[in-house]
């Protein structure tokens, strides 16, 4: 329990560290650092319509980074979430303005939809890590610019929506993912966000099969002398990873924007990954680390209304704090002493 | 046949080889921080701050040549900073350099808004490209003169360089370390070689290499800075460097092709192909040699990679391990 408590206190510590960093990259940009934090806080919670907005950019962030969760989990990097994310966005909405269906099965299709194209997406790279060990991170970013480019020409060269600009047709209202307040077009998806981050958790603290990936993660050999079919795990690992990526686009796409459009979702999927490395790959730690992020991008959104900064700023505060918890983990383990470079996955 | 002749020809030639440059010289780079046994995914962002700086530099003293300067500083700067955390404080060699990338494409937007009020690209302002350099007497060689004059600096550098860094692995006393370092880090600490020392040595080359790939970006391949404009290309490095396993010459033969792609994509533009389509050309070249090749040749830089990692973490605890151990690891 100290233990936990000392790593919950370095993390801030660390955080604290990046955000006075952060404070001084604001000062070179000619803009008071207590300026732009106090509009951040502002823009994100000022309101019910703004926590509201918040939370609405926390859902993406959440689902994505419980994919990355995944990976991390069994030791693998699944940096190729952004592309999933696209995917999952562009066939769900592909099933939502093509075909007119009873309400509650055609949202279900396009959901499924969007799982399944996520789980596409991810095939050919997880085959080739499970089977040759080609390394993943590189593999996957790469699909991801490919992901992007791909759904753009499909949304502009087959899809296009007459006399609309580079979007496809609306989906049709079957197929919407139900908003939860009036006010806000914040929707079912941030339950869908937590009951499947509550969901991961319990596999892998609670079965046989979750604490096999644990394993594969924490030591590749020793698992595989457990008797642990590594190529078949590896591969299951990476596709569920895709799965939920997927799912993310399909609940952004059903939920929020009802179309696909060029620049659908931006940096949803990134996001996802460093709230998953911040919190260490726990699907309940990411549950904050994602409101977080989600707080300062619904933040940022102001500050580029009430401040000179540019919202880019949050992401410079963002790499500052995964940076200075990396070193954080460091220096904490060097003291405690304890085996150093287990787990890939963590700092 | 007439559409063929319009893809194939001298100006095909001229156009791969500006292409090429670019991501030769950052692949390059790569080779270092790949040989001493680092998996750098960070080149992305070191080349984006590397033409960023290259760009303000420029502008700020009106000097290409002083542009240049800056962005290999701004790109050392990184590299620092990345050889910091993974050498010195043994952090997640992955999660530091993709966090690097995205504080340069955070810090360099940030900038530039700062600086210039506008998002998207900075071009104007008293900006100057490097001068392309004429060889004497080109005309006498024909064809192959307009093949090989005309370019700008840093493209024969990047060229040159291929033969200059196999003579460095193989001839220098630094080369062979950074070799054995990478291959045998057990070896090393029993040699007396400071692993941390090369290390951060082999970081600083590559990131000088990065540097010196976003100038050329910024100030030979075109000139201008636009949002992101490595546009990958450090990814693309890092995926030459996986089945290049960081061998100067065939880095070449990796960058030769990317630029080739790269070169025939936008010819393919003017044939009314979708941009889209074409853009993502080079990545799918990528990808599909990755895939290709990772069935030939097995990841090998990876997997010592992640061993060398951690036998150089556990080195203290058991100082020499039997090498044919390490050896039976291997696929």
């Amino acid at each position: 329990m100290s233990d936990r408590f000392d790593s919950l206190f370095g993390q801030g510590l660390a955080i604290l560290f990046a955000l006075g960093l952060g404070a001084l990259v604001i000062l070179t940009v000619d803009e008071s650092p207590v300026r732009v934090f106090v509009t951040l806080l502002n823009g994100a919670f000022g309101s019910p319509e703004r926590i509201a907005g918040t939370l609405l950019q926390t859902t993406p962030i959440l689902i994505c980074g419980i994919a990355a969760c995944i990976s991390f989990r069994g030791g693998l990097f699944n940096i190729g979430i952004e592309g999933q994310l696209f995917m999952g966005g562009f066939w769900a909405t592909w099933v939502g303005f093509s075909f007119n269906l009873p309400p509650a099965l055609h949202l279900l299709l396009a959901m499924a939809a969007a799982v399944i194209a996520g789980m596409a997406w991810i095939a050919i790279p997880a085959f080739f890590r499970a089977r040759y060990k080609t390394n993943e991170v590189v593999s996957t970013i790469l699909a991801n610019y490919v992901a992007i480019l791909f759904t753009s020409y499909l949304t502009i060269n087959w899809f296009k929506r007459s006399g609309g600009q580079s979007e496809t047709p609306p989906i049709f209202e079957s197929a919407y993912l139900p908003e939860l307040f009036s006010f806000s077009r914040l929707n079912w998806g941030l339950i869908i966000g937590l009951v499947l981050a509550i969901g991961v958790y319990l596999f892998f603290t609670r079965t046989a099969r979750g604490y096999a990936v644990s394993e594969m993660g924490a030591n590749p050999k020793f698992a595989e002398y457990g008797g642990i079919d590594i190529k078949k795990q590896t591969f299951l690992v990476l596709i569920a990873s895709g799965a939920v990526g997927g799912l993310a686009g399909g609940v952004e796409a059903l939920g929020v924007h009802h179309r696909f459009m060029e620049g659908f979702a931006p940096g949803f999927g990134f996001d996802g990954v460093i709230a998953a490395l911040l919190a260490n790959g726990n699907p309940i730690g990411t549950i904050f680390t994602a409101l977080f992020f989600g707080a300062l991008r619904s933040g940022s959104l102001l500050l580029e209304v009430d401040t000179t900064a540019s919202r880019e700023i949050i992401t410079v505060i963002q790499a500052l704090i995964i940076l200075a918890v990396s070193a954080q983990i460091t220096i904490r383990r060097k003291a405690s002493d304890s085996t150093a470079g287990e787990r890939r996955w963590k700092f | 046949m007439e559409v063929l002749e319009r893809l194939l020809n001298i100006s095909l030639v001229v156009a791969t080889i500006r292409t090429t440059a670019p991501i030769l010289l950052v692949a390059l780079g790569g080779s270092f921080t790949t040989k001493a046994g680092i998996f750098n995914i960070g080149l992305e962002g070191q080349m984006l701050v590397g033409a960023f700086f290259a760009v303000i530099g420029t502008i700020a003293t009106g000097s290409p040549w002083l542009g240049v300067l800056c962005g290999v500083a701004a790109a050392l700067t990184l590299a620092l900073i990345f050889a910091l955390l993974v050498v010195s404080f043994k952090a997640n060699e992955v999660v530091v350099g993709l966090a690097l990338n995205i504080l340069a494409g955070g810090l360099t937007v940030s900038l530039m808004k700062a600086i210039f009020g506008t998002r998207g690209s900075i071009f104007g302002h008293g900006l100057v490209g490097l001068p392309a350099l004429r060889l004497p007497n080109v005309k006498d060689f024909g064809w192959f003169g307009q093949i090989i004059s005309g370019y700008t600096p840093l493209v024969y550098a990047a060229f040159l360089l291929v033969p200059v860094l196999i003579l460095f692995y193989n001839r220098t006393r630094l080369g062979l370390y950074i070799r054995v370092v990478g291959e045998k880090p057990e070896a090393a600490e029993a040699l007396g070689i400071s692993i941390t020392r090369i290390r951060y040595v082999s970081s600083l080359l590559c990131g000088l290499l990065a540097g010196l790939a976003g100038a050329h970006l910024a100030l030979g391949y075109t000139t201008m800075f636009t949002e992101n404009m490595s546009s990958g290309r450090g990814f693309m490095a890092v995926a030459i460097l996986i089945f290049s396993n960081g061998d100067p010459l065939k880095i070449l033969l990796g960058c030769l092709l990317f630029g080739f792609s790269d070169a025939l994509s936008l010819r393919l533009q003017t044939l009314g192909i979708s941009s889209y389509l074409v853009l993502a050309v080079p990545y799918l070249v990528a990808l599909i040699a990755l895939f290709a090749l990772s069935y030939r040749s097995r990841p090998r830089v990876i997997q010592e990679t992640l061993a060398s990692m951690g036998r150089a973490l556990s080195v203290k605890s058991n100082t020499i391990q039997p090498a044919a151990a390490t050896d039976a690891s291997k696929p």
